[in-house]
């Protein structure tokens, strides 16, 4: 992967009120492996989009290039909304097993759309064809 | 150093053979442990799925390891734990299998199904045990008897694709990650045991 690690965001993606700028983590100060000093938390998207260690924020006039999208396009796109419908072509999406949820005989559980923000974001996607735009 | 007749005795020795399937059964004993101390992460059925496939692995090269084994220390004793060694390859592939079907995909045939054809290394695992299974079924003495020796030999020439199969399921699984270094290990160590035979054939 290059090197810095960049991530983008629509700017009405980046002013909803569930994106985060996070300094903190359960009350305390962000631990370094969590992205310390600042992240991005973005929860309906893939987790890779929650970008750790922001050095840098940009304001473009076109789509920004980002890092996974740029080393695999056909696997990684721009938006990479939680999609229980839309696999990873090496594998599916469609169910989740929650760490700490029970061990070894924890049930998976069916992945929700925008891992569940649904009302809240979805009318950012209304329209666009999420197969394409994944 | 011991001569050759006396490590043949300790080799033939009739408590030998017990003792090595007790050997066998530790790292199952060890995972079950630690699977009941909590002690397998935050992630315990996926920690078990590998741990299970990483000695299935260790068993294949210890069976194919039996033969050179025999020829460089002139010790035809040792082909008396080949069965064991191969029929615990089969067993600890299985509960790799069987964890796999039970824990990761709950039992549910039609998702196990999707996955195969999704993820080609799940398929080249799966063709490994498969193949594997007419091994296991012709492992015991009435078996060869029935066969005769020569086809029985021939038969059990499958475990040199079970082996290419194996490597073929851990380099796909680790390639994910781009994570080869174990993959080369054990790539290496496969290779050397089958080169081996290969030299030796085309030397005689």
């Amino acid at each position: 992967l290059a090197w810095p690690y960049l991530e983008g965001l629509r700017l009405d993606e980046a002013n909803h009120p569930l994106t985060l700028l996070a300094f903190g983590l359960y009350g305390q100060v962000l631990p370094n492996q969590n992205g310390a000093p600042l992240r991005l938390v973005v929860p309906w998207k893939y987790g890779f989009k929650s970008a750790k260690s922001i050095v840098k924020i940009r304001f473009t006039d076109k789509l920004p290039a980002t890092s996974w999208n740029v080393s695999a396009p056909s696997e990684y796109g721009f938006f990479a909304n939680v999609n229980p419908s839309v696999d990873h072509p090496r594998w599916s999406q469609a169910k989740e097993r929650r760490i700490g949820e029970g061990g070894l005989f924890a049930k998976k559980r069916a992945t929700l759309m925008f891992n569940g923000y649904e009302p809240q974001v979805g009318q950012l996607y209304a329209g666009m064809d999420l197969q394409k735009f994944y | 150093m011991l001569s050759m007749h006396k490590k043949t005795q300790v080799l033939m020795h009739p408590a030998t053979k017990p003792l090595f399937f007790f050997i066998c059964l530790v790292p199952l004993a060890w995972l079950v442990y630690r699977l009941a101390a909590d002690q397998l992460g935050a992630n315990p059925s996926e920690a078990l799925i590998r741990s299970l496939g990483i000695w299935a692995l260790r068993f294949l090269c210890l069976t194919l390891a039996i033969t050179p084994l025999r020829y460089m220390t002139k010790q035809a004793a040792w082909v008396r734990f080949r069965r064991m060694l191969g029929v615990f390859t089969f067993f600890y592939a299985s509960l790799h299998f069987l964890s796999y079907v039970g824990f990761d995909q709950e039992w549910l045939w039609a998702d196990i199904w999707r996955d195969i054809l999704k993820r080609p290394f799940i398929l080249v695992g799966t063709l490994s045990l498969f193949l594997m299974l007419p091994l296991a079924l012709t492992s015991f003495n009435r078996a060869i008897k029935a066969l005769g020796g020569q086809r029985w030999q021939r038969l059990h020439r499958l475990v040199y694709g079970v082996a290419l199969l194996t490597l073929l399921h851990f380099f796909w699984m680790r390639a994910g990650k781009q994570n080869f270094l174990e993959v080369g290990i054990y790539g290496a160590v496969i290779a050397v045991l089958l080169l081996y035979r290969l030299l030796r054939r085309l030397r005689q």
